[in-house]
């Protein structure tokens, strides 16, 4: 072991380079109390001019790394003496303060595999069952229910995913009409609907809601 | 080889004949063949801590050339596997040991055949305490919590590393070496002995090896005696850092001995402590340390949180 004079300051307090600001005041204190004139332990171990000259030491060694800026500055040293890592410099890992107003808030789905959409889409090109009912004039649940199963989608996943209650969506795909929304909130539970099954929108909005017209 | 186990304290009364009876009726239980060797010349009283009346025999029947071998003076004591060489007959002079004499017992000692040999020192820093310290490379100090005791321990290890460094440097011819770096540095001087190693070496680095390597046989332990409830348990583990830190020696601590009363009435009674009271704090700390003693575990103290 290095004598005590030669130990970085590091050594002197018995901390790791990386460490928070909390630790090098908790290091200060407990080495302090240590070699402090009344302390039992080292009371007699040390003459006067020794104690002073360590107590200096470590009072040194606090200063310069208790402030970022000196810390920064001397860790620099250490690193271009080839004494310390570059990875092992302390870096604050505390998480900032979340603001209440987090207009920016990143919505995204953890379980939408990537390329999902670009796959679907091209199955429903491929598809011809889709294709010719999509070309319908008019659409029935029946119909939907139709695209659904050949794209293999079950109907839990739609209502999970789009947020429409699974009751609604049945009622959509059996031609419930009894339990129909309003027709402005059933166009937007249709558009989520084909949205999320990768088929046009307006096909699918325009052709149902065509068809509820005629049935009327 | 016998383990041997030399037990100082810088001061008297901080309980190194107690410890020393103690664990060694912990390792005569524990199944080793062990022996007490009562060093502490002219104040002799190791034998009435285990619990054996007067002692007949003594170490200056060896010295006096009575009988033949030391091995004529160990008596066995009431407890199984357990075996004292007593200081307690001797001759009133006995303290005042001759060279030669001092020679004829460190040199008898390690061909005893034990497991086991703990040897009782006297209190202070004389020459022939600190000679008897150095038969063996093994050493367990002992020290209450009060700073005059903790000072006494420095003292004697300060003084047991001063002769181990005079030794090598005189056998290996080093003086020149040493004077050398004092001129380098004033402060390496034997009582600042981790500079003056750390000077040397760089001076040079193949003796400066040697000397390190013959420092670092030592292997030192501690044990606190006598810590009372209102004191820091931390003393014990907090000294050994100091030492390791600051004279480059192994020190690891064996752990603190809670105080208790009783202690007087056992030594009073003539009955060993860990018998007369099995089931107290001290007997318990006692069997730890013993434990501790056993499993040389290198690790660092732990120290203990204390609210202040």
């Amino acid at each position: 072991m290095k004598p005590f004079r030669e130990q970085n300051y590091y050594e002197l307090l018995e901390i790791l380079p990386d460490a928070s600001p909390l630790e090098i005041r908790r290091a200060y204190k407990r080495v302090f109390e240590l070699y402090q004139d009344e302390s039992i332990v080292s009371y007699s171990f040390f003459s006067k001019e020794e104690r002073e000259e360590i107590l200096s030491l470590l009072e040194k060694a606090y200063l310069a790394l208790i402030d970022l800026e000196s810390r920064a500055q001397y860790d620099r040293r250490l690193i271009e003496l080839g004494l310390m890592d570059r990875d092992g410099q302390y870096s604050n890992k505390m998480k900032e303060p979340i603001p209440i107003y987090d207009f920016k808030k990143v919505h995204f789905d953890v379980f939408e595999p990537a390329g999902r959409l670009e796959e679907l889409k091209e199955r429903v090109s491929q598809n011809e069952i889709i294709q010719r009912i999509l070309a319908q004039d008019t659409l029935t649940g029946a119909d939907l229910h139709k695209i659904r199963t050949e794209l293999d989608i079950p109907l839990e996943e739609i209502a999970d995913s789009t947020k429409v209650q699974i009751g609604m969506l049945r009622a959509i795909e059996e031609d419930n009409l009894k339990i129909f929304p309003p027709a402005v909130y059933l166009k937007g539970f249709l558009k989520s609907y084909a949205r999320y099954l990768q088929i046009d929108e307006s096909v699918v909005v325009n052709g149902f809601i065509k068809r509820i017209g005629e049935g009327k | 080889m016998p383990n041997i186990w030399s037990i100082g304290g810088g001061k008297g009364g901080s309980g190194k004949s107690f410890i020393t009876g103690n664990l060694g009726i912990l390792l005569a239980k524990g199944g080793y063949k062990t022996l007490l060797v009562d060093l502490d010349l002219g104040a002799a009283n190791l034998h009435t801590i285990i619990g054996l009346p007067l002692p007949e025999k003594s170490i200056s029947d060896f010295l006096n050339k009575k009988v033949g071998t030391l091995q004529e003076t160990v008596e066995p004591t009431p407890v199984p596997n357990l075996y004292l060489i007593s200081g307690a007959m001797n001759d009133l002079d006995i303290a005042n040991l001759a060279h030669e004499q001092k020679l004829k017992i460190i040199r008898n000692i390690p061909k005893l055949p034990y497991d086991y040999i703990l040897l009782d020192l006297g209190a202070g820093t004389s020459f022939n305490t600190i000679d008897f310290f150095m038969i063996s490379a093994l050493g367990i100090f002992v020290t209450t919590p009060e700073p005059t005791s903790i000072e006494n321990i420095y003292r004697l290890i300060r003084s047991v590393y001063f002769r181990k460094i005079r030794q090598v440097l005189s056998s290996h011819n080093f003086r020149t070496l040493a004077e050398e770096a004092q001129e380098r540095d004033a402060r390496a001087t034997v009582s600042n002995p981790d500079i003056l190693l750390y000077i040397m070496k760089e001076l040079d680095p193949e003796k400066g090896e040697i000397l390190e390597n013959e420092l670092r046989t030592f292997n030192f332990k501690l044990a606190l005696n006598q810590l009372r409830k209102q004191d820091n348990p931390n003393i014990g583990a907090l000294i050994c850092k100091i030492i390791q830190r600051h004279l480059a020696l192994k020190m690891h601590f064996l752990g603190n001995i809670s105080f208790d009363e009783r202690v007087h009435n056992a030594v009073c009674k003539k009955i060993p402590f860990l018998d007369l009271y099995p089931y107290t704090q001290t007997t318990l700390d006692l069997r730890t340390c013993h434990k501790n003693l056993l499993t040389i575990d290198e690790a660092e103290p732990i120290l203990q949180n204390v609210v202040d």
